[in-house]
């Protein structure tokens, strides 16, 4: 199979050199109709943060000077920075199953990564709107989002937090049931912090209050994140009236109490109260705790629930294995039927069953005498109709690259259904 | 028609085994195929178990209150019409495989134990006698119901408190609808007993002539709804909410078993006919 795959990710290239060759969507569009008009069949670019990878069948008349890898660092003028090592080159069908791990998520830096399969259905997607795909890349990407939906479904590969804040958001949802009834206030204004509080938003969090010592930061934050500021002189008049606090400052003296809590538990009618201490050191008396309706976790737990996920999804990727070697084995044999001589057998045996079919159904309508001439009859009208097709496949085969062929022959075994009983 | 009641308690144990093996299943590995049909196989089981009393009232002209086996299976058979009206109310099935449990176990006991009790007493019966005796045991079905989910909530704020993340946690619905669950059972439970204790205070007396207030089921009786009183009062008036009102849901309903238990062991009185 003339298909290749040539790119890089995580683990092949430094982030400083993914990030310059990371491409826009205008980017994409540009360069995949450059590389059609100029070297290739077919081509499909996904480019994420931590991977760009170009899906391709070069032509057969393509100009072999060029290495791809350098086309591709040419086109974001990175020639001079760009190494041979960054880049691997993927034949055939490693290149199917490449793709195939890539959206199952096992080949992602966060195993299972959720957003990866919306990613590569956008790329797909560009490469189909600037008609730089064909038979074989609709084929192997089709089926490659689907493997991935396949992974998600019947395996746990995508289950469980593994960041920090959507770990808090998670256990957010495991005390409360609807979070757009309940508020939160988040002290502090940290990158972790914010990530927090943008994983409650993302699940609908009713109302996010913010105090931090520089107020203009809290503005900020509370700008982006639909929150309202409250003086961080004042924070401690908002505990009762919140359901959940994220607290993330610098601080050597605790900020809440076991006195705070008592007083606040009391006053909120003694309602569940999560609190989420990301500050190091503690912001939180850690024996608070130990009240009643009251869930405290710091960093340490979060990351241990990180860990734990990240290990049960490792736990996994011999199940999405076995997935993905069904779908190859699905994809190989579609390829295979794309040969000139299965079709032109299948095509023979199409026509041959309806023909005796019919025969069958109309055979009583003539005489007994007259029954070998009607089979000699209509095998041959079958065979002249069937000649100049047969005749042309087989020339065609020999003439023309083995991709255009492939279209051809898929082009005809839609016409005549010859898929129907086939895979996907 | 006997034989058709024979067959029902052969298909009744292996029906419940297959639910609980479908809730335990989809509960403990997530398999797809059980979390599909779980709640199918359910509610056949609950029509299956519908059928087998109501033919067996037809059958030997009594409701099924005559034995500890026939009482059983009602029992059974209640648990799991309460259970199915609080999984479509809360749309949530995950916990099914923990409730479960129990009607299992009552009605395979029923089904290898139970037999036509010769010389039945006629209060037996009556009716509306089985209007009373059903209200009750629904009533107390629902109670245990609402102690499993207390049980499970305390299961959970424990791991969520002490920071152990497992299959508990993973699975069970959050604390909130926990707490939900048992508080929509207690309600469902307290209203029951309440109608089983009107219908025996006002009713039965006009049909026992040695009716006598002082009966240890009836004392009893009124002692676990007074406690269930005590708790729900403690949540809607004093405020009580989230771990104090389960521990008192899941001791509420240790009370009941055990007053339950000492009643029918050591005393007697009007109330007990076999």
């Amino acid at each position: 199979m003339n298909l290749f795959c040539t790119g890089i990710n995580h683990r092949t290239a430094p982030i400083e050199f993914r990030e310059k060759l990371w491409f826009s969507s205008e980017e994409i569009r540009t360069l995949l109709s450059t590389l059609k008009e100029s070297s290739m069949e077919e081509c499909v670019l996904t480019s994420t943060c931590n991977r760009t990878e170009l899906y391709y069948v070069q032509r057969k008349d393509h100009d072999v000077s060029i290495p791809v890898w350098k086309l591709l660092a040419q086109s974001k003028d990175i020639e001079n920075i760009a190494r041979e090592s960054h880049f691997y080159n993927i034949p055939s069908f490693h290149a199917v199953k490449h793709l195939y791990s890539v959206t199952t998520g096992i080949d992602s830096m966060i195993i299972g990564d959720v957003q990866i399969l919306s990613q590569i259905k956008e790329a797909f997607t560009m490469a189909q709107e600037t008609g730089s795909t064909g038979t074989l890349l609709n084929r192997l990407f089709t089926n490659a989002l689907h493997v991935g939906k396949r992974a998600r479904t019947e395996t746990e590969i995508g289950d469980g937090a593994v960041s920090i804040g959507y770990a808090a958001a998670e256990l957010a949802s495991k005390i409360f049931n609807d979070l757009a009834k309940r508020s939160a206030l988040l002290i502090g204004a940290g990158e972790t912090a914010k990530l927090t509080a943008q994983h409650l938003v993302g699940r609908s969090l009713g109302k996010l209050f913010l105090a931090n010592r520089t107020r203009t930061r809290a503005e900020e934050l509370a700008h982006q994140l639909h929150g309202y500021v409250v003086d961080f002189d004042d924070f401690a008049k908002h505990i009762a009236s919140v359901d959940i606090i994220i607290t993330a400052i610098e601080s050597h003296q605790y900020l809440l109490t076991t006195e705070h809590l008592r007083h606040a538990l009391k006053e909120r009618g003694n309602k569940p109260l999560f609190i989420i201490d990301l500050g190091v050191p503690r912001n939180i008396d850690p024996s608070i705790n130990t009240i009643d309706n009251i869930f405290l976790h710091d960093i340490d737990a979060l990351s241990n629930i990180v860990d734990h996920n990240l290990a049960h999804r490792k736990a996994q990727i011999h199940s999405v294995e076995e997935i993905i070697l069904h779908e190859l084995k699905h994809f190989y044999n579609w390829y295979q039927s794309l040969e000139v001589t299965p079709t032109i057998q299948q095509l023979n045996e199409h026509f041959e069953a309806i023909r005796t079919e019919e025969i069958a159904k109309h055979k009583h309508r003539f005489a007994p005498e007259h029954q070998e001439e009607i089979e000699l009859l209509t095998r041959r009208i079958v065979n002249k109709i069937l000649h100049t097709p047969i005749v042309n496949l087989k020339n065609g085969h020999s003439e023309k690259s083995g991709n255009t062929m492939r279209e051809k022959v898929s082009i005809l075994r839609h016409l005549f259904g010859l898929d129907k009983n086939g895979s996907r | 028609m006997q034989l058709s009641i024979i067959l029902f308690e052969i298909l009744l144990p292996i029906l419940y085994f297959g639910t609980i093996w479908a809730y335990a299943k989809a509960f403990f590995s997530g398999n797809k195929l059980a979390e599909s049909i779980k709640t199918l196989i359910l509610l056949t089981t609950l029509l299956l178990h519908l059928s087998y009393i109501t033919v067996r009232t037809m059958t030997f002209h009594h409701p099924p209150i005559t034995s500890v086996f026939e009482i059983l299976s009602l029992i059974a058979c209640t648990i799991v019409l309460v259970y199915v009206y609080i999984e479509f109310r809360t749309k949530n099935s995950s916990t099914g495989y923990f409730i479960l449990i129990l009607p299992f176990f009552f009605q395979l006991v029923s089904s290898l134990f139970i037999d036509e009790v010769p010389n039945i007493p006629l209060i037996l019966q009556s009716n509306l006698l089985g209007f009373h005796v059903s209200s009750a045991f629904l009533g107390y079905a629902a109670i245990t119901i609402s102690a499993v989910y207390a049980f499970l909530y305390l299961m959970l704020y424990h791991d969520i408190k002490s920071k152990q993340f497992g299959i508990i946690y993973k699975r069970l619905p959050n604390l909130e609808t926990l707490e939900r669950m048992s508080f929509t059972s207690t309600v469902f439970g307290f209203i029951l007993l309440t109608i089983a204790i009107i219908v025996g205070l006002i009713w039965l007396p006009r049909t026992f002539g040695d009716m006598a207030y002082s009966d240890p089921k009836l004392i009893g009786t009124i002692a676990i709804w007074v406690i269930y009183v005590a708790g729900l009062s403690a949540k809607k008036v004093v405020g009580w909410q989230g771990r104090r009102i389960m521990v008192f849901s899941v001791l509420g309903f240790a009370f009941a078993l055990v007053s339950i238990t000492l009643i029918n062991v050591f005393f007697t009185g009007f109330h007990k006919f076999h």
